[in-house]
């Protein structure tokens, strides 16, 4: 079996993590932006990915990558402590540069790339014969849409007009509908 | 009347997140879960005059916390606040975390099961401790307390009219819904929390009429354990959880009662069982059921406007029998502005395009319908380190198949219902804009992470049946086959899935269950 094989068969996927987690670095992560809060899940290394990762996936304009890495950070703190850790190795691996090199003859950590490689690494991710890596393409792209189009501002641009105003309408009735609510209702009315 | 205010504001109602020392409380019975399965058993026993304490992990909320906002309710009102998966992230997995459980976010589908499962499981799974016409009666009293009726065909929205109306143009059967509301204002934001009410959840029926009759409430109480000793549950232990519900006070729980009913649904209760170390014969967990679905999203020139109007109120069961293939039904999902760009693929200026006509977009889904073929045995429950639960759940080929044929057919509804282009949501995408590229669907992979899975009906991992070897809880009253003070009622007894939603069919099977259990 060659290595190609090897790494199809993703047998591979757990050592890529753990790769990803701690790892051989060639170069550096690059330092994008501060957060302007105590992180809750991520560390400094893992927000600056997810800030890079965020602005190649939410183009809108009036997006800011550094809070909806924010955002992710505080969402990832509502899943059990191991998907925090799965989460922040597969930050890893997408930014180490040894498993790309690897994987993709890609020796420049993401965060260092520019936009276009970015895409094309994204892309490398979403394509490929590990179910590991896809798998964290579309939980890196899932996380900057619920930040993203979780916020109203983001709503106008894509035409949903929001929630109807419902104010002053509220059943606080448990036996609402039910025959026997009716037909009192329809007594004190005076129904006949 | 019965106010849900003055309810809520009770004594018998606790709020675990303010409990400023370690509590302990007994009752006769104890319900862990306020969902589908636990309102219903708790409403019953309590009317009975059992002593009664219900447990709940989420939070109690009302027409307050539900303002049709994604990223202000589905933290409060989702497991994991929607971020749990299966294993291998395949799968998004919806399901409810509060009180009244699943019910209090799910889209109203109201379905009995369907006659020929309960025959089917009969036969197959040894389920002999009720026939069909033994339910009928409690869907019925289900059916008048929950306001559940046909949805009235002009009332659709054009999603699902979409849908509706291309089943007929291809020859498709398609019948309206039926839906527990009352006075239904069709705002379309069942997903996030009724916001006036109309919507007969658990919330507001069977909890307020089980706290009305004298049940107790303990909610931001996450059990973790059922202790036992001599072959019974002498307690349950659990951790109190903040007003976040996602940290923990340090303070703990412990209800001792002389009965337990787990009702946590699919994936909690066999969490709580393994926990518990109570897998004697190894099949707490296996057999869990999905109705794994997939989704198309067609684009029309006019509005559709897929996040207003009730969600769902057409359904196909035209596929749902397949033979030796595996059956499938379709539905509409409401397209939410989170829950459409989660499910749109591709990134960046792509994916941005297809959110900016997202309001002209139909948003149809086919759910498959697993358990009923040998080599579709659907997931496994199983315990991360922590004891959290994680579902494995790898889709098998004929699962695969059934998802290929059900794309082509939601393809074809569309076109059929005049959609100028219709995209999988493949990653990256297909999309065939007439009959003439359909043939372009061929080249889809399906695989895992290569095209959205999700599911909103779990189903399964503590299944029913007369043997001891072959089942976790026997049929006559969903008792555990060895331990004698402990029922699991909720959708994890279902030995199969069921090929329509599920919400009734637990409700129909709690209340006779329940029934068989009261004293007379």
């Amino acid at each position: 079996m060659n290595r190609r094989r090897f790494v199809q068969r993703g047998l591979f996927g757990g050592a890529l993590l753990l790769l990803g987690g701690g790892g051989l670095m060639l170069y550096p992560t690059r330092r994008i932006a501060s957060a302007s809060k105590p992180l809750r899940v991520l560390d400094d290394r893992g927000f600056q990915v997810i800030v890079a990762v965020a602005a190649r996936v939410i183009t809108a304009p009036d997006a800011d990558p550094v809070v909806l890495a924010e955002r992710i950070d505080e969402s990832l703190s509502r899943t059990p402590p191991e998907a925090q850790a799965d989460l922040a190795s597969l930050v890893g691996l997408f930014e180490n540069a040894l498993p790309g090199l690897l994987l993709d003859g890609r020796a420049t950590p993401f965060t260092r790339l520019d936009g276009a490689a970015q895409d094309h690494a994204l892309m490398q991710w979403r394509d490929s014969s590990l179910v590991v890596r896809r798998s964290g393409y579309h939980a890196l792209r899932r996380l900057c849409f619920v930040a993203y189009y979780g916020d109203e501002r983001s709503w106008p641009a894509i035409h949903y007009g929001g929630p109807p105003d419902v104010k002053g309408f509220s059943h606080d009735d448990s036996k609402a509908g039910t025959p026997e609510w009716i037909a009192a209702q329809d007594q004190k009315a005076g129904a006949p | 009347v019965t106010k849900l205010s003055v309810i809520r504001a009770s004594k018998s109602v606790i709020d675990g997140s303010l409990a400023s020392a370690d509590l302990e409380l007994s009752a006769d019975v104890c319900i862990i879960g306020s969902g589908a399965g636990g309102a219903v058993v708790a409403s019953v026993l309590a009317a009975a005059g059992v002593s009664v304490i219900v447990v709940e992990e989420g939070g109690y909320f009302s027409t307050a916390d539900f303002d049709m906002h994604e990223a202000h309710t589905v933290p409060k009102l989702y497991q994991e606040a929607m971020q749990r998966t299966t294993a291998d992230l395949a799968v998004s997995v919806l399901q409810g975390r509060a009180v009244g459980g699943t019910t209090v976010v799910n889209w109203t589908t109201s379905f009995r099961t369907p006659e020929a499962v309960v025959e089917h499981w009969a036969k197959k799974h040894a389920v002999g401790g009720f026939h069909y016409a033994d339910i009928v009666p409690h869907y019925e009293a289900i059916e008048a307390r929950l306001s559940i009726h046909e949805v009235d065909e002009s009332a659709m929205n054009r999603n699902n009219r979409k849908l509706y109306d291309g089943c007929k143009s291809r020859g498709f059967a398609v019948a309206p819904t039926r839906r527990n509301v009352y006075q239904c204002m069709q705002t379309g934001y069942c997903g996030t929390g009724c916001p006036i009410n109309a919507k007969r959840s658990m919330l507001v029926t069977m909890v307020p009429d089980a706290i009305d009759a004298g049940a107790r409430l303990l909610f931001r109480c996450r059990i973790d354990r059922l202790e036992s000793s001599a072959g019974e549950i002498t307690a349950a232990t659990g951790t109190l959880l903040d007003a976040s519900g996602y940290a923990v006070t340090g303070k703990r729980a412990t209800i001792k009662a002389k009965r337990f009913i787990l009702s946590g649904g699919a994936i909690n209760s066999p969490a709580v069982l393994l926990r518990s170390g109570l897998n004697e014969n190894g099949l707490v967990g296996t057999r869990t059921f999905l109705h794994p679905t997939i989704g198309v999203t067609g684009l029309y020139d006019e509005p559709i406007e897929a996040f207003y109007g009730a969600p769902q109120t057409a359904a196909s069961h035209a596929f749902a029998h397949r033979g030796d293939d595996v059956g499938f039904f379709m539905e509409a999902a409401p397209g939410y502005p989170v829950l459409s760009a989660t499910a749109i693929p591709g990134f960046g200026a792509s994916h941005r395009q297809m959110m900016e006509t997202f309001a002209h977009r139909t948003l149809h889904i086919a759910l498959g319908i697993d358990g009923f073929h040998d080599d579709v045995p659907g997931g496994t429950v199983k315990l991360r380190p922590s004891g959290a639960p994680l579902l494995d759940y790898p889709i098998p080929p004929r699962l695969w198949e059934a998802f290929r044929t059900a794309q082509t057919r939601l393809v074809e509804i569309n076109l059929a219902s005049g959609a100028k282009e219709v995209t999988t949501l493949h990653d990256p995408p297909i999309t065939v804009t007439g009959e003439k590229d359909i043939h372009l669907l061929d080249a889809a992979r399906w695989e895992p992470c290569r095209v959205g899975v999700f599911t909103a009906h779990q189903m399964g991992g503590c299944r029913m049946g007369d043997d001891p070897k072959g089942s976790v809880v026997r049929s006559e009253d969903l008792r555990h086959h060895t331990i004698k003070n402990l029922h699991v009622i909720d959708g994890s007894v279902f030995p199969t899935s069921l090929g329509v939603n599920p919400q009734e069919s637990i409700y129909g099977l709690a209340r006779l269950m329940a029934s068989r259990i009261a004293p007379r």
